[in-house]
């Protein structure tokens, strides 16, 4: 077989990575970096509003991107969503991981059923929050004001202070459960020497959980922060869905004002900049991540 | 009752309350969706079991049946006015097609790349994998606006090719990652002996590599299916009239009110698969989600 392929270059043979990777390559060069490219290009023209026409000058976009205060608020907003759910996730994922980590009967399915909300679309999600927040007949709401925590006149979306909060408790269903799936294989490939050793010298549940548990399952959880640290980054959906950014800008994420300069501006230039800047804090972070924890994939 | 079974009927009840918790939105979803209207906007109190189930909402959304009366009144009222603007099953009907063919067409050509990745060391290996990953990462807003305009110039705007090229994109990344996880697992050894046999690369590839990882091939095609059949961002964007579920659904919230009952059909309709796909990987379900950084 090889003989009669000999006419051919060496980089067009099967020993060559070169036609493995074509495809692939070609695709995420003409539909992956060729339109980041494109951003950037486009992010370089002022556009005029009313007659339409845009004017090359580089700096005009992304100095008003420092100016912009809504862009400010926009990283304050990602930035507390972001982190308050990041850290209700893995706290909830590591509790309820080291509490389904089980060979007991009914186990198994418990955990089966704990992964069942990772296949609603996002956007289904934000409906059936919708629909139990909803201020008249909602499940959530009405629970809420028979508990007194919650008056009918502040509905959970509709008000600035708990809108946010909303939209991280759908997040939180719908992803804790990611969070409990990992939390588990690495609980499940600890050795079980140490625990040994340590409950035979006296060491309480608590002990051992603080210094071998957590010490030995970092580099699982650094990795599961990473994946998930940057998918909360890059939020879009529940925000569209459920707020649209709203009430006034409360909930008003990054990626959700690029969206908003897109459709209700077509200023494509200042979207193309905002989302760039997503992209920017995203890969620089992910990358500092991945230097200092040493993820590897 | 001594302690420690005590602990365990403890840990029992916390579990299954905590399973409870997470397992009661879809609940609730799939409840409301053979409710009457009357009692999905009941005002004075929440009907929870107490109603007659109608399949109604099921027949107009999925079956493309006459729709009976809206919940918010006369329907010109509304943003989605008109005839079939609740019938789903254009809807369903694209999103099988997108969401197959994009399986299809990410699997396939991140296979070849996973091997070379796996097997066939170059330089530059690992930036690749770096840039790659990148792709995992972009955010999909940062590249949606020049595709709007490079979609339109193709004549791919609001196409099913357009969605299928679209979603194949972003899950060339992950199913990458996973395939070449399941090749690295694959002793290469194996290749050697079938090469000293006397096959080629390819052969050895497609002969006996491939149908090794049989499984993991098929968790990612699964995986690569979900991601594409709940995608929404992208698909939003991309089309006007080719409506993807979880955009259509979108569609049925407006500024006078949500037509819960067909949301809710719809809704647990599109939610159906991907419970019947995600049971039959639940033995590689952690290693897809972390790319294959952690291996079960």
């Amino acid at each position: 077989m090889k003989s009669s392929r000999a006419w051919l270059p060496r980089w067009l043979t099967s020993e060559h990575p070169f036609p493995w990777l074509l495809p692939v390559t070609s695709l995420l060069i003409v539909f992956g970096l060729y339109p980041v490219l494109y951003s950037l290009w486009l992010s370089f023209f002022k556009r005029n509003p009313a007659t339409r026409k845009e004017k090359f000058l580089p700096s005009w976009n992304w100095n008003k991107l420092i100016e912009d205060d809504r862009v400010w608020d926009a990283v304050q907003v990602t930035l507390t969503y972001a982190s308050i759910a990041l850290f209700l996730q893995l706290a909830l994922g590591l509790a309820i991981a080291l509490l389904l980590d089980s060979d007991r009967k009914g186990f198994g399915v418990m955990r089966a059923l704990m992964t069942l909300p990772l296949v609603v679309p996002p956007a289904v999600t934000g409906m059936m929050f919708l629909l139990m927040y909803d201020s008249s007949f909602g499940v959530i709401s009405n629970s809420l004001y028979a508990l007194n925590l919650l008056s009918p006149s502040a509905p959970i979306l509709g008000t600035g202070s708990t809108a946010l909060w909303g939209v991280i408790v759908a997040d939180t269903w719908q992803w804790t459960p990611f969070m409990v799936l990992i939390m588990l294989a690495g609980l499940r490939a600890l050795p079980r020497e140490p625990f040994e050793a340590a409950s035979i010298d006296g060491a309480t549940a608590l002990q051992s959980f603080w210094h071998l548990t957590l010490p030995m399952m970092s580099k699982i959880i650094a990795l599961a922060v990473l994946i998930r640290g940057i998918d909360l980054f890059r939020i879009y959906d529940y925000v569209k869905v459920m707020t649209d950014s709203g009430p006034g800008t409360a909930t008003e994420t990054l990626t959700a004002y690029a969206g908003t300069v897109y459709f209700k501006s077509a200023n494509f230039p200042y979207a193309s900049a905002v989302a760039l800047a997503t992209l920017i804090v995203v890969l620089v972070t992910a990358s500092v991540f991945i230097k200092i924890f040493k993820v590897r994939f | 009752m001594n302690k420690s079974t005590l602990m365990t009927t403890l840990r029992y009840l916390v579990s299954a309350f905590i399973v409870a918790v997470f397992v009661f939105p879809i609940a609730w979803f799939g409840l409301t969706s053979i409710k009457p209207t009357s009692a999905v906007f009941n005002k004075d109190k929440v009907v929870v079991f107490d109603f007659e189930p109608t399949f109604e909402n099921y027949q107009v959304t999925v079956l493309g049946g006459k729709k009976a009366d809206t919940a918010s009144g006369s329907n010109l009222l509304m943003g989605t006015s008109g005839e079939g603007a609740y019938d789903g099953r254009s809807s369903i009907a694209s999103s099988l097609i997108i969401a197959i063919s994009s399986t299809f067409a990410a699997t396939v050509i991140s296979l070849f790349a996973a091997y070379a990745l796996s097997r066939l060391s170059f330089r530059g290996s690992q930036g690749y994998m770096h840039w790659i990953l990148s792709q995992r990462f972009l955010p999909p807003i940062a590249i949606i606006i020049p595709l709007v305009f490079i979609f339109r110039d193709l004549g791919l705007r609001d196409t099913h090719l357009g969605i299928i090229i679209a979603h194949t994109l972003i899950n060339i990344p992950i199913a990458l990652l996973i395939l070449k996880s399941f090749f690295d697992d694959v002793p290469v050894e194996i290749d050697q002996a079938a090469m000293i046999d006397g096959a080629t690369r390819f052969q050895c590839f497609y002969l006996v590599v491939v149908p090794m990882i049989k499984g993991g091939i098929a968790a990612t095609a699964v995986l690569c299916f979900i991601f594409s059949w709940t995608e929404f961002l992208l698909s939003l964007f991309l089309t006007n009239s080719i409506r993807t579920i979880p955009v259509k659904i979108t569609t049925f919230v407006t500024s006078t009110g949500s037509e819960w009952g067909y949301i809710s059909a719809l809704g647990t309709a599109a939610i159906i698969p991907g419970f019947i796909f995600i049971l039959l990987v639940q033995n590689h379900l952690v290693r897809g989600l972390t790319m294959g950084a952690i291996k079960d």
